[in-house]
C-alpha cells in the first residue's frame, strides 16, 4: 500500500478562489481510490485543463436542486393543511413503528419488577368503583332509595375511561421533560412521546374493559343494540385525551409548573365530571352545566348505551324530584365529538409549532 | 435516494444564562412576542451567535470533517443538520435517511433487556421494525453481547452499553452518515472494530460529516475539512491543512517579553509541506531572536509530538548543539529530522525551558506534518542534523540590556 499525496493548496476562508490540486500515485488502495474521486481542480482563470470531477464541499453555490423543500429554515409557518399533511403523513405515519415501540416500552416498563403486575391496571378503576359505590350508597341512604346493580355498573363503566384520562394526562405531562435526553439528542417527531404515553394507557384501559365484561357477565348486565355506540364514544374519548396530552406535554416543556396545575385539576376533576353520579341529579340547569365538560357526554353516553340500552340519537327525559330533566340529547354527543376533534387538531398543530424550540427550552 | 447534505449561510443564536420558565413568566413572554417581532439579525445582550454564516455542502463520496476547539459550534451544526435545532437564519438540511453515530445509547431504557432495547433504539434512530428483525442477529453478533442480550441494560457496564448502541447504529443503511465523537467506544479492540466499520460506511460512497477531536481519525476518514472557531469558519480545505492550522493555533503563542521568555521564535517552517513517508527527512527552519534574558540555564529545543497520543516522540536541545544560542542576537536554525515513525500526525514544537528550575517556560510557534505510509524506510531512531547561524544583536539592544 503506497500512496503519496502532495496537495498544493491555496484557499481562502470565504471559499472564493480556490486552487486545489492533488496528485495520487498508483497503486491505489481503496482509500486513495476514494480520495481520487474528489480530485478537484478549480482555477480562477477558466482555461484550466483538468476537469472538475466533483464540487468541493465548501462550494458556495450548490448544484442546482429543483426540489429543496427538505431544507429547514427559520420561517417554517406554512398553511394549516400543509402542516397537517406533514404531521400525519411524514411524521406520525412514517414513525408508526417508533410509536409502537415506545408504547410497548411504556407498557413493559410499567409491569417489570412490580408486585401487582397486570392487576395494577385494574387498581385505579377498582378504587374509583369502590369510592363511587360508597358515595352512591350514602346518597341512596339519605334519599331513602335502594342502590341498584345498574348504578354500580354505571360507575364501573365510567371509571375505566376516567382512569384512562387521568393516567394519560399524568404520563403525557412528563413525557417530554422526562425524556429530555432523547429530545435534545436524537431527531424524531416528538409527537410520538405523549401519544405513546396515551397509547400505553389505552392498553391498560383495554385490560379494564376485559375485566369489566367479565364482571358484567357475572352480575348479569344485558347489552342491547345501543352498545354499538361504544366505538364512537371510545374514539372521541381517545381523540380528546390525545389532543390534551399533546397540549399539556408541550406546555409543561416550556413552563414547568403546568405539571402541578394538571395534578391539581386531575385530583378534583372527578367532582366536576359525572363519574360517581349522573348529571340529572343536579336538576335541569345543573345537568346542562355538567355537560359543558366535554368528557361528561362521553362518559354518560357509555353508561346510557351499555347499561341502560339507550339509543344515543334519542333524547332522554327523566322525571326528577323537582321536575323534568333532560338527561341526554344527541347534541351533547355532537358537542363532545367537536371538542375532541378540535382538541386533537389544536394539539397537533400547536405541538408542531413549538417542536423546533423543544431542544433549546427543555 | 441519493443523500445530500446542505448548509447554506446558517446562523444560530443562543441565550446565555437561565430562562424563566414558569407559568408566571408566560404573560410577559407572550406580550413581548405580540408587541415586537423577534429580530433575527441582532443579538440582545444575553444572546450570542453559536454559528455564524456557515455554509457547506457534502455530496456522495465526500466526507467532511469538522474540527475546532470546544465551543466552536461543531455539535450545534450537527444538531442543526439533524433537525433537532432550527437555524435562526439560513437554510440547512439533509436529504435521505440519516444515520447518526451520535449519542448511540441515548434511547436505551434501563429496565428493558438488550434485545428489547435493540428494537427501541433502532426505531428511535429511524429503522423500521422489519429491518431490525432482519438485522437482529447481526447486531447481536457485532456487539458481542449474545450471552447478555436478555439481561436488562441497567446491569450492563458502560462499555457494553456503548457496544450495543454502536452495533445498532452501525446496522442502519443510511443515505447520509453523521458521526460525532463516538469513535471511542468500548475497549481497544472494539474501538478498532468500530473505527473500521465507520471507515467501511464512509468508503461506501455516502455523504458523511464527522465531528471529532481525534484529529488522526479525521485525517484518515475525511476528504474535506472545516476548521471552526467561535461559530465561524476559520479555514476550509484539505484535512491536513486544517489540522495543521488548528494545532498550530491551539497553543497560544505568548509574547516572549511579557511572559519573560528568553527566546522569541518568529517562524517555524517545514519542508516538504505535504505528507511524508516514514523515514523521510523533514527540514525544519526556525527563525528568531535570543533575548537578553537568556542565560546558561535556558534552553530552546525542537520536539516532535504525536497528535494521536499527545506524547513527545522526539526531543532535541538546540542550545546544547549550538552554545551561541545563549548570546543575544537573531538566529536561523535548520534542523533536519529523519522521521522514522509510524503513520500519523506530528506537531513540530519549539519548547523553551529552564533546566535548573526543571520547568517549561513556554512555547514558540509550531508546525504540523504527517507521515502517511507506515512503510519503514530504514533508520533506528529519529535522526537530526542541526545547523544554526547566529547574527549578533544590533548595538542598541546590547546597550539596552546592559
Amino acid at each position: 500500500m503506497a500512496e503519496s499525496c502532495c496537495p498544493e493548496l491555496a484557499s481562502t476562508c470565504d471559499g472564493q478562489p480556490i486552487c486545489y490540486t492533488r496528485v495520487a500515485a498508483a497503486p491505489l488502495s481503496s482509500r486513495s481510490a476514494r480520495r481520487d474521486a474528489d480530485v478537484t481542480t478549480i482555477h480562477t482563470n477558466s482555461d484550466s485543463v483538468s476537469p472538475v470531477v466533483t464540487a468541493p464541499a465548501w462550494q458556495e453555490s450548490p448544484a442546482v436542486e429543483v426540489d429543496d423543500t427538505w431544507l429547514s429554515s427559520s420561517d417554517q409557518d406554512r398553511s394549516i393543511r400543509h402542516n397537517l399533511r406533514v404531521i400525519i403523513y411524514d411524521e406520525l405515519w412514517h414513525y408508526r413503528g417508533l410509536m409502537y415501540e415506545l408504547t410497548r416500552r411504556d407498557i413493559r416498563v410499567r409491569y417489570k419488577q412490580t408486585v401487582l403486575g397486570f392487576a395494577w391496571a385494574m387498581l385505579l378503576p377498582s378504587l374509583i368503583v369502590l369510592a363511587g359505590g360508597m358515595v352512591r350508597y350514602a346518597m341512596a341512604y339519605v334519599g331513602g332509595r335502594h342502590l341498584g346493580v345498574e348504578d354500580l355498573a354505571g360507575i364501573a363503566i365510567k371509571a375505566v375511561p376516567w382512569s384512562f384520562f387521568v393516567g394519560s394526562m399524568g404520563f403525557a405531562t412528563a413525557s417530554l421533560v422526562g425524556q429530555a435526553n432523547l429530545v435534545t439528542k436524537i431527531y424524531f417527531p416528538r409527537e410520538v412521546l405523549p401519544l405513546a404515553a396515551t397509547l400505553a394507557q389505552a392498553f391498560d384501559a383495554c385490560l379494564g374493559v376485559v375485566s369489566l365484561l367479565i364482571a358484567f357477565a357475572l352480575v348479569g348486565v344485558d347489552y342491547g343494540l345501543a352498545a354499538l355506540w361504544v366505538p364512537v364514544l371510545v374514539v372521541c374519548a381517545f381523540f380528546l385525551t390525545a389532543g390534551l396530552a399533546l397540549l399539556v406535554s408541550c406546555a409543561n416543556l416550556f413552563f414547568r409548573d403546568v405539571k402541578y396545575v394538571v395534578q391539581v385539576l386531575l385530583m378534583f376533576g372527578i367532582f366536576f365530571t359525572p363519574v360517581f353520579f349522573e348529571p340529572e341529579m343536579f336538576g335541569a340547569l345543573g345537568a346542562r352545566v355538567m355537560m359543558v365538560n366535554p368528557l361528561a357526554p362521553l362518559l354518560e353516553g357509555l353508561r346510557l348505551s351499555v347499561v341502560m340500552d339507550h339509543n344515543l340519537l334519542d333524547p332522554l327525559v327523566v322525571q326528577g324530584r323537582h321536575g323534568v330533566v333532560l338527561a341526554w340529547s344527541p347534541w351533547y354527543l355532537a358537542y363532545s365529538a367537536t371538542c375532541a376533534i378540535v382538541a386533537l387538531l389544536a394539539g397537533l398543530l400547536l405541538f408542531h409549532r413549538g417542536e423546533s424550540k423543544f431542544a433549546e427550552y427543555v | 435516494m441519493t443523500g445530500l447534505i446542505e448548509f447554506q449561510h446558517v446562523w444560530k443564536k443562543f441565550r446565555r444564562g437561565e430562562f424563566h420558565n414558569s407559568l408566571r413568566d408566560m404573560v410577559p413572554a407572550l406580550a413581548s412576542k405580540l408587541l415586537g417581532r423577534q429580530r433575527h439579525d441582532t443579538v440582545e445582550p444575553r444572546e450570542f451567535w453559536a454559528v455564524q454564516d456557515v455554509s457547506f455542502s457534502v455530496r456522495p463520496g465526500q466526507a467532511l470533517g469538522i474540527i475546532g476547539p470546544n465551543g466552536a459550534g461543531k455539535s450545534t451544526i450537527l444538531k442543526l443538520l439533524t433537525r433537532i435545532l432550527r437555524p435562526t437564519k439560513g437554510r440547512c438540511g439533509i436529504r435521505g435517511r440519516v444515520g447518526t453515530l451520535i449519542e448511540i445509547a441515548a434511547g436505551f431504557h434501563q429496565d428493558l433487556t438488550g434485545a428489547e432495547n435493540i428494537f427501541l433504539q433502532g426505531c428511535i434512530m429511524g429503522m423500521t421494525r422489519k429491518e431490525i428483525t432482519a438485522r437482529f442477529d447481526d447486531i447481536i453478533a457485532f456487539s458481542e453481547l449474545a450471552e447478555f442480550i436478555n439481561t436488562p441494560v441497567k446491569r450492563y457496564s458502560s462499555g457494553m452499553n456503548a457496544r450495543l448502541g454502536f452495533a445498532i447504529a452501525a446496522h442502519m443503511s443510511p443515505d447520509v452518515l453523521i458521526v460525532d465523537e463516538v469513535l471511542a467506544v468500548g475497549d481497544w479492540r472494539f474501538q478498532r472494530k468500530a473505527f473500521d466499520r465507520i471507515g467501511e460506511m464512509v468508503r461506501g460512497g455516502l455523504p458523511v460529516v464527522i465531528v471529532s477531536h481525534q484529529l488522526d481519525r479525521i485525517a484518515s476518514l475525511c476528504t474535506h475539512c472545516l476548521l471552526l472557531d467561535r461559530g465561524r469558519v476559520v479555514k476550509r480545505g484539505h484535512p491536513d491543512e486544517c489540522i495543521s492550522e488548528y494545532v498550530a493555533n491551539a497553543i497560544e503563542v505568548q509574547d516572549p517579553s511579557a511572559a519573560g521568555l528568553p527566546f522569541r521564535v518568529s517562524a517555524v517552517e517545514i519542508e516538504p509541506k505535504g505528507p511524508l513517508r516514514s523515514g523521510d527527512w523533514l527540514t525544519v527552519r526556525l527563525r528568531g531572536e535570543v533575548l537578553a534574558s537568556a542565560g546558561p540555564d535556558t534552553r530552546l529545543g525542537v520536539r516532535v509530538r504525536s497528535l494521536q497520543t499527545a506524547q513527545v516522540v522526539f526531543g532535541l536541545d538546540l542550545t546544547a548543539r549550538e552554545p551561541g544560542l545563549l548570546e543575544p542576537g537573531s538566529f536561523d536554525a535548520t534542523v533536519e529530522l529523519q522521521l522514522n515513525t509510524g503513520r500519523g500526525y506530528f506537531s513540530i514544537e519549539t519548547p523553551i525551558w529552564n533546566i535548573r528550575e526543571r520547568r517549561e517556560l513556554g512555547q514558540g510557534p509550531q508546525a504540523v506534518t504527517s507521515v502517511d505510509v507506515a512503510a519503514f524506510n530504514g533508520g533506528t531512531n529519529l535522526h537530526a542534523r542541526v545547523r544554526v547561524e547566529m547574527r549578533p544583536a544590533p548595538e542598541d539592544r546590547e546597550l539596552w540590556s546592559a
